[in-house]
C-alpha cells in the first residue's frame, strides 16, 4: 500500500513539473512577485550583537541585569592604558592631562571620566581633612611630586585600578552613558522647568539602553585620540568590556562577510568543475540566495534581530539550498545526457528526488523547529528561522528551479569528455557499492570501532565560552586584554548588589564590616583559570574615610563599630565626594554595589562562581539581605549554563522528532530506527573529534550540529528512499545499493564535495571559532557521506540478510 | 530757594539712571551681588532629597548667618534624622575671591572637629544638586555676562542673562560651563537659573518657587535645584525655610570652634 502511495507522490511530482513547464513564464512572474513582497520586508531588519540579546527579555537574569543598570549605570568600562618607564614624571603627567582632557571633551555619550588627574584624595593631615583631586595642585617641584607618588602608590584605592603595583602604567577609566541618547532632541532652557518630566518618566517605560551604534561611535573617537597620543614613552593600550565588544563585532561582521563571499566562490567553482555547466552553478546558487533573502525578510516582520548565532543562517542555508538543488539537477542531467527531451528530463528529476527532497526538508525542517523552546533567544530565534528557511529553500526548489530549467536553453554535452566523465564517475560510484555490500561485516565492524572512539572522544568534549579567545593574540584588543589582565588585575568585571531592604541599611556596622571581610576573602580566590584581580565596594569609601579623620593613622583604616559615626562618616563623604558614592551605594543607602574585577576568564566558570560568591555574601551578610550577581559577564556564565542546558533538550528533541519522521518516511519501526545510525553516527564524530582535538564547545560550535544535522538527514533520506524504491523491485541488496548510488549517490557525492569545499574554506580566517566552524562542518559533511556510501549499506546487507527481504507495510 | 533748581537737578541727575532698562548685564549682576540678604539670621531648613526613583530623604538643619564686614559666616546643625543630629558645619565664606573659604565640620560621633580644605565649590553641598558655588557669591570678574532677553516667571518680570566663565580655573572652581540666570527686575533675586554642567553632559535647573519678603529682606523660603540629562532626572533636591528671622542677637562667639563642638 506504501509503494501505491510512494508511486503516487512521485507520478504527482512528475505531473507537477509537466505543469510548470508548459506554464513556465507565469510561474517565474508569480515567483518574482513572491521574492518582491519578502524583499520589500529587508529594510526592517535589525541587528542586535549584544550580550543582553542572548537572554529573553523577561528571563530574571536580564530583569535583575536592567534593574542593576539603572540604578548604578552601565557596568563595562572602557579603559585607556598608558604605560611610561615613570608615571611620576611631570612631562608624563603633564601629556596624561592633555590626553584625560581630550577624552573628556571629544569622547560622546561619556558620563564620567577618571585617572590620576582627577582621582580623589582624602587623607587627613593633622587636625585637617583635605579632600581634593589628587593632582588638583599641580606638583611645581621634585618636593611635591614625591609627595604625590607617595600617596598614590600607598592608596590601596589606586592599586590595580588607575596604578598598576610597579607604578609604571597609569590607567584612565571611561564610565559611558547607560542610555541610549537616540531620539533626544536638544532641551529647551524655558521647558526644562516643567516638573512633569518627573510623571511622565513612570509612563515613558523603560529607557532604551546604549546602542551598539553608540558604542561603536565612542570605540573609535577613543581610538582616535588615543592614536594621537601613543608614543615612546607614552604607550597607549585600550581595553575593557566596551572595547572587546566593539573588536570583537567589527572582526567577526568582516569575517562572516569575506568568508560567505568565498564560501559562495568556491561552491561555484566546485559546482562547475562538477558540472561542466554554467547553468550547473547559477541555478543552486540562485536558489540559496532567494531562500535566504525570504528568510531574512521572515526575519524582518517577525521583528527578530540578526543577532550573533545567527550569523550562522546563511552557511546553514546555503547548505541545505545547494544539497537540494543539487539533487534535482544532477538527476536532469545524466537524463539529458541520456537523450531525453527538457521537459521529459525535468519531470524525471523531480518524480525522482521531489518526494525525497520534501521528505528531507520536512525532516530538516521539525528537527530544527525543535530549538524554538530554547531558553538562549537567538538559538530559539534560530530555530524558527531556520526551519523556515528549509521550508522557503523548498519551495523553490520544486517551483523555480523546474521553472528556470524550461526557460533556459540546454543540451547534452556533445563529446567524448562529458562522456568519459561520467562513465569514471560511475566507476567511481559502482566500486564503493560493491565494497560497501560485499565487505559490509568488515565496515560494521570498524565503524562500531570508530564509534565507540567517536563517544570516548565525546566525553572528553569541553564545554568553554570565551569569545575574547577567538581574536588571535596578535590583534591589538588581545594585547592590550592580555596586557591588562597581568598587569593591572585584569578588565572584565562581576557585579554583586547587596539589597538591605531598608533605608539606611547601609549605616549598620555589621553589614559594611562585611563587605570588608568579603573583600579580604574573595581577592584570594585563585582557582586556577579562576583569578580575582581586586574588589570595590563602599567598605572602601568608609574606611578611607576614618582613616583621614583620624590624622591618617593606619591603624584607623577600619569600619567604625558605632552606626552614628558610619552614618556621619557618609554625610561628611556625601559633602564633599558624592559622584564617587552613587557608583557604590543607592540613594537611599539600602543597596550597596560590590564590584570585582578580574582577568577575562571563561564564561563557564563564571556561572559556578555566581553560585559561591551568593553563598559567600550570605555567610558574611546574613539572610535577611538580598544578594544578585549580575553584570554583563555573570550574564554570559548564566547564558553559557542555560544554553549548554536547553540545547542539550534541543537536540535531544531533535533526535526523536526526527526518528519518528524517519519511522514514518520509511515505512517501518525497525528501518526507521536503523536508519537513525548513519544520521546519528556523523555527529557523534563531529563531537567526537571536537573532544580529541580540545576544540571547545562553545556558544558557537554547539550551532554546527543544526547543520550537522540538516545534511545528515538529508543524505540518508535520500539513500533510504531510492534503496527501498529499488529493493522493492528486485529484492536485491547490493543491485538496490548499486543503483541507489548511481543516481542519488552521484548527486550526494557532489554536494557533498562542493559543501566540504565551501565549509572547508573557512579555515583561512583569522578567528578561531570561524576556523573551528569551518573544519568542524567540512568534517560532519564528509562523515555524512561516508556514512551513506559505506555504513548504510552494509546496514542493509546486514537488516535484509537476517529474516525476510519482505517490506514491511 | 536758589537751591532748589541745582538741587531738582542734582537729584533728576541721580535717580533717572536708576531706570531699569538701561542697565547693563555687569550692572544688573553687580546688583544682584549687592543685594541684602539680611544679617543675623536664624532658619530652619528642611532638605529632602528626591533620586530618579522619586524616593525621598529628608534633612532638617538650624542655621545661623552673620556678616562680619564683607565676609559672611555660617554655623549649621543637622537637627534630624537622629543618627546624624548635632553633626555642624561651620563656614567662613570671604569675600576676597583669592582667599579660599574655611569650613570645620563637627561630627558627634567622631567627638571631633576638623577642617576641611578643599578648594573647589564644584562638590555637592550635603549630597544635594546644589554645590558650593551655588552657595557662595560669585567672583563677577571671572565671567562675561549677556542679556539674553525679557521673560516673565511667576508673573514676574526677569532678565534672561547669559554667565560664561572667562578662564579654565573658573569652570573647574564651580563645575559649570555655562549658566543662564533668570534675574528680577523688581529686587535683583535670581529666581532661576540654568547651569550646564563640565562633565557628563548634565544640566541643573535651579528655581525659587515661593519668595517672601521677610524683616524687609527678600528671602526664597523655597529653592529647588534638578539635575537632568537628557531630559531625564536623575535627582532634585528641595530646600524648604521655615522660621526665617533676621537681625537676631546673635554674638560672634556662636561663629567658633567651640560653639560647634557642643551642637545643638
Amino acid at each position: 500500500m506504501i509503494i501505491r502511495f510512494r508511486q503516487k507522490i512521485e507520478n504527482g511530482f512528475g505531473r507537477f513539473a509537466h505543469l510548470i513547464y508548459r506554464n513556465h513564464w507565469k510561474v517565474l512572474f508569480l515567483v518574482l512577485i513572491l521574492v518582491a513582497g519578502f524583499a520589500s520586508q529587508l529594510p526592517k531588519l535589525t541587528m542586535d550583537t549584544s550580550t543582553e540579546g542572548f537572554l529573553h527579555p523577561d528571563d530574571p537574569a536580564m530583569i535583575a541585569y536592567d534593574s542593576f543598570r539603572n540604578q548604578f549605570g552601565r557596568d563595562g568600562v572602557l579603559v585607556v592604558a598608558v604605560t611610561a618607564p615613570d608615571v611620576f614624571d611631570l612631562s608624563f603627567l603633564t601629556k596624561l592631562k592633555q590626553l584625560h582632557e581630550e577624552l573628556r571633551t571629544n569622547v560622546p555619550y561619556l558620563d564620567d571620566i577618571t585617572s590620576l588627574i582627577n582621582a580623589r584624595n582624602t587623607r587627613g593631615e593633622e587636625s585637617t581633612l583635605v579632600v581634593e583631586d589628587l593632582l588638583e595642585h599641580w606638583p611645581e617641584d621634585a618636593h611635591a611630586l614625591a609627595a604625590v607618588k607617595q600617596r598614590a602608590m600607598n592608596n590601596p584605592f589606586y592599586q590595580n585600578l588607575l596604578l598598576s603595583e610597579d607604578g609604571t602604567t597609569t590607567v584612565i577609566v571611561i564610565k559611558t552613558d547607560v542610555y541610549s541618547s537616540i531620539g533626544i532632541d536638544k532641551e529647551e532652557v524655558m521647558d526644562g522647568f516643567d516638573d512633569e518630566a518627573f510623571e511622565s518618566d513612570a509612563t515613558e517605560g523603560q529607557r532604551k539602553f546604549i546602542t551598539d551604534e553608540e558604542n561603536n561611535e565612542l570605540v573609535i573617537a577613543t581610538h582616535q585620540i588615543a592614536e594621537r597620543f601613543n608614543g615612546l614613552d607614552f604607550k597607549v593600550r585600550i581595553g575593557g568590556g566596551p572595547e572587546v565588544m566593539y573588536m570583537l563585532k567589527q572582526t567577526m561582521q568582516t569575517n562572516m562577510k569575506r568568508f560567505i563571499r568565498l564560501a559562495l566562490a568556491t561552491i561555484a567553482i566546485a559546482l562547475f568543475i562538477m558540472f561542466q555547466r554554467i547553468s550547473g552553478v547559477i541555478l543552486p546558487l540562485l536558489v540559496v540566495i532567494l531562500s535566504l533573502l525570504s528568510t531574512l525578510s521572515v526575519m524582518a516582520m517577525a521583528g527578530i534581530a540578526f543577532k550573533l548565532p545567527t550569523q550562522i543562517l546563511p552557511s546553514f542555508l546555503m547548505a541545505v539550498g545547494v544539497g537540494a538543488s543539487v539533487h534535482v539537477l544532477a538527476i536532469f542531467f545524466s537524463h539529458l545526457q541520456k537523450g531525453s527531451s527538457k521537459e521529459e528530463s525535468i519531470a524525471y528529476a523531480m518524480s525522482h528526488s521531489g518526494l525525497a527532497i520534501v521528505m528531507t526538508s520536512l525532516t530538516t525542517a521539525a528537527g530544527l523547529a525543535s530549538f524554538a523552546g530554547a531558553e538562549v533567544a537567538p538559538i530559539s530565534d534560530l530555530g524558527i528561522l531556520a526551519s523556515s528557511g528549509v521550508l522557503l529553500s523548498l519551495l523553490f526548489t520544486i517551483v523555480l528551479l523546474p521553472a528556470l530549467l524550461s526557460v533556459i536553453p540546454l543540451k547534452a554535452k556533445s563529446g567524448d569528455n562529458a562522456e568519459k566523465r561520467h562513465l569514471r564517475m560511475d566507476k567511481i560510484v559502482i566500486g564503493i557499492a560493491n565494497f560497501s555490500t560485499s565487505r559490509h561485516k568488515l565496515i560494521l565492524a570498524v565503524s562500531g570501532i570508530i564509534v565507540v572512539i567517536g563517544l570516548l572522544g565525546v566525553a572528553q568534549v569541553r564545554f568553554s565560552h570565551e569569545p575574547y579567545k577567538w581574536m588571535p593574540e596578535s590583534m591589538s584588543v588581545r594585547q592590550a586584554g592580555d596586557f591588562l589582565d597581568q598587569k593591572m588585575g585584569g578588565a572584565s568585571m562581576v557585579e554583586v548588589v547587596v539589597d538591605t531592604g531598608k533605608e539606611n541599611g547601609l549605616y549598620e556596622p555589621h553589614i559594611i564590616k562585611g563587605l570588608e571581610h568579603l573583600k579580604y576573602e574573595i581577592e584570594q580566590i585563585n582557582d586556577g583559570p579562576l583569578t580575582i584581580g581586586k574588589t570595590l565596594s563602599v567598605a572602601d569609601i568608609i574606611k578611607e574615610t576614618n582613616r583621614a579623620l583620624n590624622e591618617n593613622q593606619d591603624a584607623f583604616y577600619t569600619v567604625p563599630e558605632n552606626r552614628d559615626l558610619i552614618a556621619q562618616e557618609f554625610l561628611l563623604f556625601e559633602n564633599s565626594g558624592s559622584d564617587d558614592l552613587e557608583d557604590f551605594v543607592d540613594s537611599q543607602f539600602s543597596k550597596a554595589r560590590f564590584t570585582i574585577k578580574m582577568p577575562w576568564t571563561d564564561s563557564i566558570y563564571l556561572d559556578k562562581l555566581s553560585v559561591d560568591l551568593k553563598k559567600r555574601f550570605h555567610q558574611q551578610l546574613g539572610n535577611d539581605v538580598e544578594i544578585t550577581v549580575t553584570g554583563i559577564n555573570a550574564l554570559l556564565g548564566r547564558t553559557m549554563a542555560a544554553t549548554i542546558f536547553s540545547m542539550t533538550q534541543s537536540y535531544l528533541i531533535a533526535v526523536i522528532v526526527i526518528t519518528i519522521m524517519m519511522i514514518i518516511l520509511l515505512g517501518g519501526l525497525r528501518i526507521g530506527l536503523i536508519s537513525m545510525i548513519p544520521n546519528l553516527t556523523p555527529i557523534i564524530l563531529t563531537v567526537g573529534v571536537m573532544g580529541w582535538l580540545n576544540l571547545p564547545m562553545d556558544l558557537f560550535t554547539i550551532l554546527i550540529g543544526s547543520i550537522a544535522i540538516g545534511l545528515a538527514v538529508d543524505d540518508t533520506i535520500h539513500f533510504m528512499h531510492n534503496f527501498r524504491r529499488y529493493h522493492l523491485e528486485t529484492g536485491d541488496v547490493a543491485d538496490a545499493v548499486r543503483r541507489t548510488l548511481l543516481t542519488s549517490g552521484r548527486a550526494m557525492l557532489v554536494t557533498s564535495i562542493v559543501l566540504c569545499i565551501g565549509f572547508f574554506i573557512y579555515m583561512f580566517s583569522i578567528l578561531t571559532n570561524l576556523f573551528n566552524f569551518g573544519l568542524l562542518t567540512g568534517f560532519a559533511i564528509a562523515m555524512a557521506l561516508l556514512a551513506d556510501f559505506f555504513l548504510a549499506p552494509a546496514l542493509m546487507m546486514q537488516f535484509y540478510k537476517q529474516g525476510k527481504p519482505a517490506v514491511e507495510e | 530757594m536758589k537751591y532748589m533748581l541745582p538741587l531738582f537737578l542734582i537729584l533728576m541727575i541721580t535717580v533717572l539712571p536708576l531706570h531699569a532698562a538701561d542697565l547693563t548685564a555687569r550692572q544688573i549682576m553687580e546688583r544682584v551681588d549687592d543685594r541684602d540678604d539680611g544679617d543675623n539670621g536664624v532658619s530652619d531648613m528642611v532638605m529632602t532629597l528626591i533620586d530618579k526613583n522619586k524616593n525621598k530623604r529628608a534633612r532638617k538643619i538650624r542655621s545661623y548667618t552673620k556678616d562680619k564686614g564683607e565676609d559672611k559666616q555660617r554655623i549649621m546643625f543637622f537637627v534630624m534624622p537622629a543618627d546624624v543630629k548635632d553633626t555642624g558645619f561651620l563656614t567662613y565664606d570671604y569675600d576676597e575671591y583669592s582667599k579660599d573659604d574655611d569650613q570645620w565640620l563637627y561630627l558627634p560621633a567622631l567627638g571631633k572637629s576638623k577642617r576641611i580644605a578643599s578648594s573647589d565649590k564644584s562638590g555637592s553641598f550635603m549630597g544635594s544638586d546644589f554645590n558650593y558655588s551655588d552657595m557662595t557669591s560669585k567672583n563677577l570678574d571671572a565671567y562675561d555676562f549677556r542679556i539674553l532677553d525679557e521673560k516673565e516667571v511667576r508673573k514676574e518680570k526677569v532678565w534672561v542673562i547669559e554667565a560664561i566663565p572667562k578662564a579654565k580655573e573658573e569652570i573647574e572652581e564651580t563645575g559649570y560651563t555655562k549658566s543662564v540666570l533668570f534675574v528680577r527686575q523688581d529686587n535683583y533675586m535670581v529666581v532661576r537659573g540654568v547651569h550646564w554642567v563640565n562633565e557628563g553632559g548634565r544640566i541643573k535647573y535651579m528655581d525659587s518657587p515661593k519668595i517672601e519678603l521677610i524683616d524687609g529682606i527678600w528671602v526664597a523660603t523655597k529653592r529647588t535645584m534638578t539635575t537632568k540629562k537628557n531630559k531625564k532626572i536623575l535627582h532634585k533636591t528641595e530646600l524648604n525655610f521655615y522660621n526665617v528671622k533676621f537681625n537676631q542677637p546673635l554674638e560672634q562667639e556662636v561663629f567658633s570652634l567651640r560653639r560647634l563642638e557642643k551642637g545643638l
